[in-house]
């Protein structure tokens, strides 16, 4: 076997050895830093955008939140308002009510008034005509026109009888 | 017809001699620079101008590189990275010689077929190895051959089994590259011939050489798949030994 034979020993190790070095120091020294360099960054870059986006989906889950906090919020603000507006209008047309009944009340009042006062002046005048009407009478019957004052006691107590 | 292990003939293209030492450019020499070409064609055209998204070339040799950083992290551990260069080197070597020995036509030699190149690339991992355990560990780097735990006598009798099969590690790994090598290329040139002296056979001529060269089909396969399976297997070894030199177990 060729491979066996030491001759060929000497000569192989020593291109071996010089073509090794180039690969190592000429090459491979001088390329793959490189490439281990932006293999991190890509790494890097990865983990960062990956960060960035469950910042971002945070973010938003966040914002999301708020707007729904935000809506409840003025959903019940709108409620309170519609529920103040109303007790504020009902309070009103209470009020107008109650104002409306004591001014009724105090005309019912007023007009019962002038009806006691009409009757009673009614009556006085119809005590004034029986007066009349008794004396003219008592005058046809006897001639003699009794005293008004009479009458009147006598047509008052008839009318009170 | 050449017999089949003419194929490893080294053969002198270009005579050299310095110091009464023999250092002429060879065969075996060419296949090495090729090697060494290719691989610097596809490392520096992988990364002229690296990007984040990685172009085809780029995407290729971040796969080899990533590939033996892996290897690396999964044998060796965190500290296993800065020796990253020197198994990338030496797998892409083995690779690339094994590869281009494999090419047909064109008189391809496989340095990786000779015991002194294999010999010379194991040196250079157990030198490492050796280089890297007293640095790390001082002395302490013998307790790598020491069983815990076992009385003082047989404790000793294992040290010394421990540290000649640590002895007997370059060895191991230049001959199972050396061999995995020569016997492929061996088989292929023996089913070669017989596809020959069989295919003229002269009453039925060509018939008899086409099981053979079917064979020699499916050889060539299985030599592509041991060509990438042995480079892996030198760069996975060279890195358990660095484990071993660097974790002390």
């Amino acid at each position: 076997m060729p491979q066996f034979d030491l001759a060929v020993f000497v000569p192989q190790l020593v291109w071996l050895t010089v073509f090794f070095a180039i690969l190592y120091f000429g090459v491979v020294a001088l390329t793959l830093p490189k490439l281990g360099r932006v293999m991190e960054t890509r790494e890097a870059t990865v983990t960062g955008d990956i960060a960035a986006a469950e910042t971002a989906k945070a973010d938003a889950d966040r914002m999301a939140e708020e707007y729904d906090a935000g809506i409840e919020a003025a959903r019940h603000s709108a409620r309170d308002t519609v529920g103040a507006a109303k007790g504020k209008a009902t309070a009103a047309l209470e009020a107008k009510l109650a104002q409306g009944n004591s001014a009724n009340d105090a005309r019912l009042a007023a007009a019962e008034a002038d009806l006691a006062g009409a009757r009673s002046r009614a009556l006085s005048e119809i005590e004034g005509v029986a007066a009349d009407v008794a004396a003219d009478i008592v005058e046809r019957l006897t001639g003699a026109r009794p005293d008004a004052t009479a009458a009147t006691a006598a047509a008052r107590g008839a009318l009170a009888a | 017809m050449a017999g089949p292990m003419e194929q490893f003939a080294i053969r002198v293209l270009h005579p050299i001699e310095a110091g009464g030492y023999d250092l002429s450019f060879t065969n075996s020499s060419m296949w090495m620079a090729i090697a060494l070409a290719s691989i610097a064609i596809f490392l520096f055209v992988g990364t002229a101008r690296p990007q984040l998204v990685p172009g085809r070339w780029q995407a290729a040799v971040e796969y080899t590189y990533d590939f033996v950083r892996k290897m690396l992290d999964e044998n060796v551990g965190p500290e296993g990275r800065r020796y990253a260069p020197l198994i990338f080197s030496i797998f892409m070597f083995v690779l690339a010689c094994n590869l281009l020995g494999l090419l047909p036509w064109v008189g391809a030699f496989t340095p990786t077929s000779h015991i002194a190149v294999t010999l010379g690339l194991a040196v250079l991992v157990f030198a490492i190895v050796c280089i890297v355990g007293f640095w790390k560990h001082g002395l302490h780097f013998f307790t790598l051959f020491w069983p815990k735990g076992t009385n003082p006598a047989l404790g000793a009798f294992v040290f010394v089994i421990e540290f000649l099969s640590f002895l007997s590690r370059p060895f191991t790994l230049a001959i199972r590259l050396f061999a995995n090598m020569t016997a492929g290329h061996v088989l292929l040139k023996v089913f070669g011939t017989f596809v020959v002296t069989l295919g003229s056979f002269g009453a039925l001529p060509y018939v008899f050489g086409i099981l053979p060269l079917a064979v020699n089909v499916a050889l060539s396969a299985l030599e592509v798949l041991i060509a990438v399976v042995q480079a892996y297997v030198f760069a996975l070894l060279a890195s358990l030994y660095l484990n071993d030199a660097i974790n002390l177990h």
